[in-house]
């Protein structure tokens, strides 16, 4: 008889999911190990969207650094420029004013209502529920149109900027706001009315990818990943920025932990943000929109015309005697229009100078004179009109125009150290972690990103379910890759 | 396992529910709109395509000064000055992200955001923005007050955002 030596067994398989998986939302790999069809083993890779948005921030100014983030978590970018905003405020020390905070908050929560939406319409269309996304997404485009009108973007906004907002909004923002505020209940019942109950829906959420809070805590999910566990921590109520503890919201939290805990979570949230948007609506003080911190923000455009208007025809002229010939204004001027040896008086070809006001703006020895209406005159002439006084309002413009030329090429001053700030953007708690060895750009800048934390939960949350429930735990951590790869 | 619940499982009741509302969504109006017949409301101060200023005279306002090279975050802005003019002044629109801040940067109010979106071509060299073809845009997209218009509201910040301006949104109560 023939002896069996080794009995028939299977292998565990090994199956790549991603990173071009239409329901990975974005370019995210899972390697699964399978026996049969439930999960033994996970290990997710990330980095296909690696863009060093952390360096990048490192190579520009803070002013400048601002759309990076735009591009981050582009779902709800507001969101993520809002934290960087609050973030640099606190570093540099300075107060947005309470107007724009209350902006801010509007359009932060807008853009909760707008990511939580679109969470939804992906999540359930992932699970099957194709409806739900044409609805959803009408109500984002909603959103969109809003942000177009007052910032001419609808997805990279760069609304807020660092001491404030960039500009006011209009009557018929707050207007057509209000009414979507109206209407948006509504709305919300109609997703329920689709999902809520449906018994596909439950089957697929109800009890899969149970985290208990302990659990969640650890592996360190925040945002509604963790209170649908039943963790009610939420960064704008525990240290309120913006306008946050002006407003009355609730916490919404969950009981199992589960996908269907946390879906609940989000539903009562767009609930919330709708609220928020209504008090701060109602509450929207009077008052400016940038900090008045005139080394931490552009310079007001109006305050230079009497310099940079184009019906002035100014001229630019070095005197012999007051100027020391440092040779600053020779290697700022942009057409190479000044010529002159170290420590001898430098001299302005008119013919080549574009009346650019560079050189005005980096001379420290007040050589560097500007002459009023003396564009075409003749050497003598200048020499002549550039030993008058000058009248006021140009050397109040000036003072401008200097601080307007130094903060565009050297970025805003930090002092030094360092600091991180977290805030809570729809998908959890974003952090901007700073070093700052006191020039225009940061030493160091880290962002702490919720997505890429809650892409590591997933092998705890698909281990012992079966491989369609990887899509609905990839829905649930609700994660997007741009931020998780940065 | 309640009566209620029992009731629910072999009705359907939810199912039907929400097959009632999308067949009465089925009848109000379309949202999506046909692109190229039909197109969208676009918003002044749309952030599109760059065009340069000009001033009265008809002349480009950029006196070529850099701050706005300086302070674009993808540099794409590329000056030449040659003789007291601006030679050449490109915007490489492909590396462009539209945030702005050139508008913003600029203290001489020489270059602004079009609505203009629908800029595709077949040919690189089109896409990439000369001088002669920024200025014409300005002709094209911001004729009459629109310029001035866009300045007023984009072109920040003023000094009404350090302080407070005499007409400011505030919400006015519920329109009976
Ligand atoms: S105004 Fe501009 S072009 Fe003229 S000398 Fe000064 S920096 Fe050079
Ligand atoms: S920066 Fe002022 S002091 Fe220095 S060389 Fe130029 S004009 Fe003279
Ligand atoms: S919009 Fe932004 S990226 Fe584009 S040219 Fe202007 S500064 Fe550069
Ligand atoms: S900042 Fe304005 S004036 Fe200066 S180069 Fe740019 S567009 Fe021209």
């Amino acid at each position: 008889m023939l002896k069996v030596e080794k009995t028939f067994e299977t292998r565990e398989l090994n199956v790549n999911m991603g990173p071009q998986h239409p329901a990975t939302h974005g370019v995210l790999r899972l390697v699964l190990d399978i026996d049969g069809e439930t999960i033994v083993k996970v290990t997710p890779y990330v980095g296909y969207l690696h863009r060093g948005i952390e360096k990048l921030g490192e190579s520009l100014s803070y002013f400048q650094a601002l759309p990076l983030t735009d591009r981050m978590d582009y779902v709800s970018a507001m969101s993520n420029n809002i934290g960087y905003c609050v973030a640099v405020e606190k570093l540099f020390g300075i107060e947005a004013p309470e107007r724009a905070k209350f902006i801010r908050t509007i359009v932060g929560e807008m853009s909760r209502i707008a990511n939580h939406l679109l969470w939804l319409a992906t999540h359930a269309l992932d699970i099957g529920a194709m409806t739900v996304f044409l609805y959803c997404f009408r109500e984002r485009e909603w959103i969109l149109d809003l942000y177009e009108m007052i910032c001419g973007a609808r997805l990279t906004v760069t609304y807020p900027r660092i001491g404030g907002v960039r500009n006011d909004v209009p009557q018929e923002f707050l207007e057509s706001l209000w009414k979507f505020t109206d209407e948006f209940p509504s709305r919300i019942l109609e997703y329920e009315t689709l999902i809520d109950q449906n018994r596909i829906w439950l089957k697929r959420t109800v009890g899969i990818g149970v985290i208990s809070a302990e659990e969640a805590v650890n592996w360190g999910m925040t945002g509604p990943t963790l209170r649908g566990s039943g963790i009610p921590y939420d960064i704008r109520k525990h240290a309120p920025y913006d306008a946050y503890d002006k407003v009355d919201f609730d916490v919404p939290i969950g009981t199992e932990g589960d996908t269907y805990d946390r879906y609940r979570c989000r539903m009562l949230e767009l609930r919330q943000s709708n609220r928020i948007i209504r008090q701060c609506i109602e509450k929207l003080p009077k008052g400016p929109i940038m900090a008045d911190a005139p080394k931490f923000t552009l310079q007001p455009k109006d305050a230079m015309f009497p310099v940079t208007h184009p019906t002035k025809q100014h001229a630019y002229y070095i005197e012999e005697k007051v100027c020391k010939g440092c040779g600053m204004c020779l290697r700022a001027c942009p057409a190479k229009a000044i010529t002159g040896e170290k420590k001898k008086p430098h001299k302005i070809d008119q013919a080549i100078c574009l009346q650019c006001a560079n050189c005005l703006a980096v001379c420290k020895f007040k050589g560097l004179k500007i002459v009023p209406g003396g564009k075409g005159l003749s050497e003598d002439k200048l020499k002549e009109l550039a030993a008058a006084p000058l009248p006021e309002e140009i050397t109040k413009a000036t003072e401008h125009l200097v601080e307007h030329f130094t903060f565009v090429k050297r970025g805003p001053r930090a002092p030094e150290g360092e600091l991180y700030v977290a805030t809570e953007v729809p998908k959890g708690e974003l952090g901007f972690y700073f070093v700052s060895d006191g020039s225009g750009k940061p030493y160091r800048m880290r962002v702490r990103a919720p997505s890429f934390i809650h892409a590591g939960c997933l092998p705890r949350l698909c281990v012992g379910h079966l491989v369609a429930d990887v899509i609905a735990a990839i829905g649930t951590i609700d994660i997007v890759l741009g931020e998780c790869d940065r | 396992m309640t009566v209620r619940e029992i009731v629910k499982r072999f009705t359907f009741i939810e199912i039907f529910q929400g097959m009632a509302l999308t067949l009465k969504r089925m009848f109000s109006h379309a949202v999506t709109i046909q692109y190229p017949k039909e197109r969208r409301h676009i918003a002044p101060g749309f952030r599109g395509q760059h065009a340069l200023a000009k001033n009265q005279a008809g002349q480009a306002k950029c006196v070529g000064c850099g701050l706005c090279a300086t302070i674009c975050p993808s540099q794409c802005i590329h000056i030449a000055r040659a003789k007291g003019q601006v030679d050449k002044y490109e915007i490489d629109i492909l590396r462009c992200i539209y945030c702005g801040f050139c508008v913003e940067a600029c203290p001489y109010g020489a270059i602004v955001l079009t609505e203009n979106y629908e800029y595709s071509d077949y040919k690189k060299e089109n896409i990439y923005m000369k001088k002669d073809k920024l200025l014409s845009n300005w002709d094209k997209y911001m004729p009459g007050k629109k310029g001035e218009e866009y300045f007023k509201k984009f072109w920040r910040p003023m000094s009404d955002d350090f302080g407070t301006p005499p007409i400011q949104a505030v919400w006015r109560g519920k329109k009976q």
